[in-house]
């Protein structure tokens, strides 16, 4: 009766110790992880790119949900504010034809001092629509998933736009889907004029929502409320796109408040403006 | 008798659902839910489900689910590799070490038990992410705000595995 007990509770040790031999194996595992992102950035971004690929048409099935409830409670909020929104439209609009005819007359001026200099004109920015599919991080990574990728035309280093302002750039862009950058996230770091005078800074991201100005050429020329756009410095992104306003300036600290707000974004245009695309030489190089 | 090609299946496929729920958590948290502000705090459901999975059906779940799960949540949401793989190790090996503080407790003993494991989970990941991520620390107070809103979201999370549980593992 001895043998059988023997049995079982040298089964139940050796079962213990591949345990525990795994566990520590995982480990060792994850360091090396750890080692293999910093030193082989390329062979980690190939790995991202598959997972993130083979994983967007689930993403997609699972995103559709919490997109109709959002646009179900946007179309209640509009219907609730339907009357003021139609006087505020209605000002707007007479504003706006009177712009029109002042735009008209601008882009006809233009076009005449354009002819006038023979001034070789910017090639046209292409872009495609895609759909937000992820949205992830949460406190660590600011970065978004979305349905286009090589086959739609979209490459690393690619401007992305919403309605309101710019989002970021791609990051990694596999087959059918991409991973874009916000302008929210640590790793976020662009050359943008600041205000009416144009002061050059440096708008860097703290996966908060409101990211930072650093390195200001003249500190007390901003104030909150200014317009901050980008630079185009380094052919990173072509110059004057809107990003946000100086939200404060308080304790040496001068943050952004974006116009696009990652927790809202359902689409995004993604812009190939034909520049140097500094994002992607890089990779090259290496 | 030799079981079937389908009860086989029917066997591997139930082996299969803790894994398959936990990953489900796991891409949850990242669907775009399109409330202010929650993209910055978004709650560790996968950590809530490896915790219940580990308590209560250890015997389906392995070190290599934490590690698969966590590998490939690094790999989605652009954190740095192995972070949230270590994290999820981690806590599955403090759960698994202390299989008599778990048996036969009170919910409210288990959610308080996950309360500080997921505070000690918040405040590793983000130090690994702060150390091997090029752009540094991120925000101490967005980190914390995850862990709040990890725990009090613990007891849907346990409520809807534990009636997918009931419903897929428990043999009729």
């Amino acid at each position: 009766m001895l043998q059988p007990t023997g049995k079982i509770s040298r089964l139940g040790t050796l079962k213990s110790l591949l345990q525990r031999f795994a566990f520590l194996s995982l480990i060792v595992a994850t360091f090396a992880l750890m080692l293999i992102g910093k030193a082989d950035t390329v062979l980690v971004e190939r790995a991202r790119i598959a997972v993130t690929d083979a994983v967007t048409p689930i993403l997609r099935i699972m995103s559709e949900p919490a997109a109709a409830i959002a646009d179900v409670v946007a179309n209640f909020r509009e219907l609730g504010a339907i009357r003021r929104e139609n006087a505020a439209l209605r000002e707007t609009n007479s504003r706006l034809l009177q712009w029109q005819s002042v735009a008209q007359r601008l882009e006809s001026q233009n076009h005449d001092l354009r002819a006038l200099l023979s001034l070789v004109p910017e090639p046209p920015a292409h872009f495609v629509t895609a759909r937000v599919v992820a949205d992830t991080g949460g406190a660590f990574a600011q970065s978004i998933i979305v349905t286009a990728g090589q086959a739609e035309g979209v490459a690393k280093g690619q401007v992305v736009m919403s309605g309101e302002g710019l989002v970021g750039r791609v990051m990694q862009a596999g087959q059918n889907s991409s991973r874009v950058l916000l302008i929210t996230d640590i790793n976020s770091r662009l050359p943008v004029l600041v205000g009416e005078s144009g002061t050059r800074a440096i708008m860097a991201g703290d996966n908060g929502g409101r990211p930072r100005l650093l390195y200001l050429s003249t500190k007390t020329a901003v104030a909150p409320g200014d317009k901050v756009v980008t630079s185009g410095d380094a052919d990173a992104f072509p110059i004057g796109l809107p990003i946000g306003r100086v939200a404060r300036t308080d304790d040496g600290a001068i943050e952004v408040e974006p116009h696009m707000s990652g927790d809202k974004l359902l689409y995004v245009r993604i812009f190939d403006f034909g520049l140097g695309n500094t994002m992607a030489d890089a990779t090259v190089r290496k | 008798m030799q079981p079937t090609v389908l009860q086989r299946m029917d066997a591997l496929a139930r082996k299969l659902v803790p894994f398959g729920l936990t990953l489900g958590l796991m891409l949850f948290a990242l669907t775009p839910m399109q409330v202010p502000g929650l993209s910055h705090v978004t709650p560790m459901y996968s950590l809530a489900a490896i915790y219940f999975w580990s308590i209560y059906r250890p015997d389906l779940i392995g070190y290599g689910t934490a590690f698969g799960v966590g590998l490939l949540e690094d790999l989605l949401s652009g954190a740095p590799l192995g972070c949230s793989a270590l994290v999820l190790l981690l806590c599955q090996y403090l759960v698994f070490r202390q299989p008599k503080f778990f048996n036969a407790k009170p919910f409210g003993v288990f959610w308080l038990a996950f309360s500080v494991l997921a505070l000690g989970a918040g405040l590793l990941k983000w130090i690994c992410v702060g150390l091997v991520a090029p752009g540094g620390f991120t925000r101490f107070g967005d980190m914390f705000t995850a862990v709040l809103l990890t725990a009090a979201v613990y007891p849907v999370i346990a409520w809807l595995l534990a009636k997918a549980q009931i419903k897929l593992l428990v043999q009729p």
